[in-house]
């Protein structure tokens, strides 16, 4: 029994070491420089805090937090956190530790706006500034005091739908795809299109009376885009309102060799940079992490200072210098189309 | 008497649950092909083929651990952080070559698999708390010390692309080229390999008589830990062998995917004809379980349905198909006056 014996100290040893690595953050709190201890000196303390640590998006949205925190360095300390990975519970949890160690605000960024908005509005009640972003929901709630969109969703929709039509020569039938059925943003984006094309290209028709669902599974939505492609023959275009739906579709596209599909879709560069270059993807739109993330700390700083928000107001970032204030709800105007030839050498931001 | 085909090849009798799946897949198939004739095609099956080849490999390492009487719940897990670790050091070590994308995942595979079994042994803890653990702490390891970053088809090693992107037979029609994948030799060396191990050697028996009863086993001189050992390194190794497959049919490398499907491919396997209990299950059964899972999940389209009767269908042919089994069970156990409740 030597041999186990030692293997058992192998173990008990291999566990203590994940366990140690594991026990870092509180609930499995990844990355941000968490800056422990309340000194006050005269400086604001904002807090940003992603759905998921780890992922490009995220990243990309911290090196907009940075750079707020490196343009206000006098006045603020600005950083970035979140859980690793998209549960809403452990994002709760982060907020909270926040709010014990008593931050002047909180920027977030929602896994589930419903189930996060009690802990915001102890926040607030703790008299601590709370902005979200891609959470429009609770801008009619006392959880926030603003909410910060990139653009007006109808806008993004249309512009979707408009490039797919333009693509497929105003007639012809398409597929949408988006991440679920229930999700606000990615229904609001499809019914805007869906009624943009109605109006000016009635002759675009789509196949099924809704969309098909890929919940945001890459496995899914191959399958779907395989499935697809066989179930409509002569089809003419394909829209993806989830990052999984395009991506998965593009590349089935490129293995199948077929390039009489016209195609839209909310993509990443660095997904769809690659299709855009080989003209397997027509159009693919998004908006800029790092520009939601720095906008929605200088509206913090605003608040912080007892600065006016209201409508042609600059957070000095592209795409949110003249934003619209309606209520809590703030929209700019950063819808960033992906262009082929935009980013030479493959070098993607995000 | 004259022999069935299937007791030719098999050299066994097809149990009721294989012959009950049979049925369903091919009743179910006739129906979608009578709703859409576009679905029976070739390219239908070589793409189901492709699709269906990663989960295959998993249900095989579900189908040896349930056999010996455990559950594995850590396996989707193993399967990421295995294929995400291999990834990670081919592109820091700048190796782009896809037998060391292989090695690689295989032996973390391996080795995290090895390290369920030793906790499960040494400790003597149920198998579904200790994997439930190790599931959570593998995949928390990878994420803090080598980070969730995902790669697009761009940044990943161009091998588990061209990997991906191989096929065996290439047809090229007018709706586009499709192909034969290269995974189903793969797989078809795994599902030969686990049959011969389980069926054909002293370690397949022992695996058996330890998942029935691991009391009688103990006395009957079977080394427990020995077998326990090959049963969750196996397991694991087939993860990691699935990792870099599943990364090479998406042409993605996202580390936080693929964990939350165990229990659907569990499920499978128990459809299959695996039992929770130990000691049951065989590999026709499970390939069965998995096609009845991979035609639902494909099939949608053809139909005109939404994602949730995917749900549907498979709750409904789970409930049914467990509770045929078990119902016929008793009755068999009773005409032979057995009272046992397993």
């Amino acid at each position: 029994m030597k041999r186990p014996t030692k293997l058992l100290g192998l173990t008990v040893t291999a566990i203590a070491a994940t366990a140690l690595l594991a026990g870092c953050g509180t609930v499995g709190e990844t990355g941000g420089a968490t800056a422990a201890g309340g000194s006050d000196d005269g400086v604001f303390r904002i807090a940003t805090v992603s759905k998921v640590e780890g992922i490009s998006w995220f990243e990309a949205m911290r090196t907009g937090v940075d750079q707020f925190n490196e343009d206000n360095g006098d006045v603020v300390e600005a950083w970035q956190t979140g859980p690793d990975t998209g549960d809403p519970a452990k994002q709760v949890q982060i907020v909270e530790d926040l709010i014990a160690q008593g931050v002047d605000a909180l920027v977030v960024v929602p896994n589930d706006p419903q189930s996060i908005a009690p802990v915001l509005k102890k926040a607030r009640d703790a008299g601590i500034v709370v902005i979200t972003h891609e959470a429009p929901a609770l801008a009619a709630t006392e959880s926030v005091d603003y909410d910060l969109e990139a653009f007006d969703n109808a806008e993004f929709g249309e512009k979707m739908f408009e490039q797919l039509a333009d693509q497929m020569g105003g007639k012809g039938t398409f597929v949408g795809e988006v991440g679920s059925l229930t999700s606000e943003t990615h229904m609001a984006w499809y019914n805007a299109g869906v009624a943009y094309l109605e109006a000016n290209y009635p002759d675009i028709t789509p196949v099924s009376a809704q969309p098909y669902e890929d919940d945001n599974d890459d496995s899914k939505a191959r399958d779907n885009a395989l499935e697809i492609l066989k179930a409509y023959p002569d089809l003419g275009g394909f829209i993806g309102t989830s990052v999984s739906a395009g991506a998965n579709f593009a590349a089935v596209l490129k293995e199948k060799n077929l390039t009489n599909i016209a195609t839209s879709m909310l993509s990443l560069p660095s997904v769809a940079g690659p299709y855009l270059e080989e003209d397997v993807v027509g159009s693919a739109q998004a908006w800029n992490p790092a520009g939601a993330g720095y906008a929605a700390n200088a509206v913090a700083l605003a608040v912080l200072q007892d600065q006016a928000v209201e409508s042609g107001n600059d957070l000095k970032f592209e795409g949110y210098d003249d934003v619209t204030v309606d209520g809590k709800l703030i929209t700019g105007a950063a819808i960033l189309m992906i262009e082929k030839g935009q980013y030479p050498g493959g070098e993607y931001p995000f | 008497m004259k022999t069935s085909p299937f007791r030719a090849v098999f050299n066994r009798r097809s149990t009721a649950m294989e012959k009950y799946l049979l049925a369903i897949i091919i009743g179910y198939i006739v129906i979608v092909a009578l709703k859409n004739p576009l679905f029976f095609s070739v390219e239908t099956l070589f793409d189901m083929l492709r699709s269906g080849s990663g989960v295959m490999i998993l249900a095989i390492g579900v189908l040896i651990v349930l056999v010996s009487g455990g559950i594995d719940v850590s396996f989707t897990a193993i399967a990421v952080v295995s294929g995400y670790t291999s990834v990670k050091l081919m592109l820091a070590l700048g190796i782009d070559n896809i037998l060391f994308a292989f090695m690689v995942s295989i032996v973390v595979g391996c080795l995290l698999g090895a390290i369920n079994a030793l906790i499960i042994y040494r400790f003597n803890l149920p198998t579904l708390i200790v994997t439930l653990g190790t599931a959570s702490a593998y995949h928390g390891l990878m994420a803090t010390v080598l980070g969730t970053k995902s790669f697009p088809t761009g940044a990943m090693p161009q091998s588990l692309v061209n990997f991906g992107s191989t096929d065996l037979i290439v047809i090229n029609s007018d709706t586009g080229r499709y192909g034969l994948t290269v995974f189903l030799p793969i797989v078809i060396a795994v599902l030969v390999l686990t049959w011969f191990i389980l069926y054909r050697t002293m370690l397949g028996r022992q695996v058996f008589a330890v998942g029935s009863n691991e009391e009688s086993a103990s006395r009957l001189g079977i080394n427990i830990f020995r077998t326990k050992l090959f049963v969750y390194a196996y397991s694991g190794a087939l993860s990691g062998l699935m990792g870099i497959i599943y990364f090479s049919e998406l042409k993605y490398v996202n580390p936080v995917s693929l964990v939350g499907t165990e229990l659907m491919i569990i499920a499978a396997v128990v459809i299959g004809g695996a039992k929770l209990t130990g000691g049951e299950g065989t590999i026709l059964g499970t390939i069965l379980g998995i096609v009845v899972v991979q035609l639902f999940q494909s099939t949608l389209v053809f139909l005109g349905l939404g994602s949730s009767w995917n749900d549907l269908f498979f709750g409904a042919v789970l409930l049914i198909s467990l509770g045929v089994m078990y119902y016929r069970q008793r009755i068999q156990d009773r005409k032979n006056l057995v009272f046992a409740t397993a």
